[in-house]
């Protein structure tokens, strides 16, 4: 609460030094939220690829001991040409879909990376709604020069906060084509 | 006797599914999870080739190239850079480096060989 006996002056100085410790103080709490989130989500992904890592060795190794006893009952007779062509064409098949899942498994990392990025945004943007908390501090004069001071000193808190964000964060994921990316050989 | 390949990358899922594609086409994978360890391993074993991603915490891919480029060992063995970067400035440093390849995130596992064997036999 501002008192009403202050001057204008004062009064001025009180709200704009509540105003920046309130918007420090709840842009953060919000972020920290978003950021618990983020990383939960990451940790969710991670559990997710991990066991569908599992499952797909799992189904490949079974498919491999399935396909190697088919190659023996083959080789033991005769079979029919157009049995022989099926299961030529259907290990074909089997093996476009364990290079699609070898791929598809991929994206997660992609995902990640992306989080990653965003978490450190995230802190970068804390570290800004930190350098804006004027820690409860009341501003002595009743003229406007502290007040001046005080914005100027946190305007230079937040610009470093801007530069080491800037110089910090990783290079963003462009992937726009859902297919194997390019190759090319120098 | 197989060809070794030495895959870094600090996704574990990456790392398998490099592993898996690898070993399914005959090669020998030696795992790091960055760039340092990458080069210690690199140091540790004999490797044909190294598969390396870029972003990774610690040593990058990048460095990792050029330490490796500083051996008297490894002057000549391919390395594949394996990464989300596709910037031309990004493949420029990489070619500047030392790569001798860049693979977009993500591979596809016959295209992927394909281009190992070329390179390797």
């Amino acid at each position: 609460m501002i008192a009403n006996d202050m001057s204008s002056s004062e009064r001025l100085n009180a709200q704009v030094m509540n105003l920046l410790s309130g918007v420090s103080e709840h842009g953060d709490q919000h972020l920290a939220e978003v950021e618990r989130d983020l990383v939960q989500m990451d940790v969710l992904l991670d559990e997710a690829i991990k066991k569908l890592c599992a499952s797909f060795m799992a189904i490949h190794h079974a498919v491999d001991l399935q396909q190697k006893a088919l190659n023996g009952l083959l080789a033991d007779g005769m079979p029919a040409p157009e049995y022989a062509a099926h299961f030529e064409a259907l290990r074909g098949e089997i093996n476009q879909h364990v290079g699609a899942a070898v791929t598809g498994l991929q994206f997660q990392d992609m995902t990640s990376q992306l989080i990653g990025r965003m978490v450190q945004h995230l802190a970068g943007l804390r570290d800004v709604f930190g350098a804006l908390d004027t820690n409860g501090s009341v501003l002595p004069e009743s003229n406007n020069e502290a007040l001046l001071a005080t914005l100027s000193h946190i305007s230079d808190r937040v610009g470093t906060c801007c530069t080491e964000l800037a110089g910090g964060v990783r290079s963003t994921v462009n992937q726009r084509h859902m297919e194997s990316g390019d190759i090319e050989l120098f | 006797m197989s060809k070794t390949i030495l895959a870094v990358d600090d996704s574990g899922s990456l790392r398998q599914m490099l592993s898996f594609s690898l070993k399914a086409a005959g090669y020998g994978v030696i795992e790091a999870v960055d760039g340092q360890d990458g080069l210690n391993k690199a140091k540790q074993h004999k490797v044909d080739l190294v598969l390396t991603d870029q972003n990774m915490p610690g040593m990058d891919g990048l460095s990792l190239i050029k330490a490796l480029r500083a051996m008297k060992n490894y002057q000549s063995v391919p390395i594949l850079m394996l990464t989300t970067e596709s910037g031309d400035d990004m493949k420029a440093m990489g070619r500047a480096a030392g790569a001798n390849g860049w693979l977009v995130k993500p591979f596809d596992p016959a295209r992927l060989t394909e281009v190992v064997k070329k390179l390797i036999g």
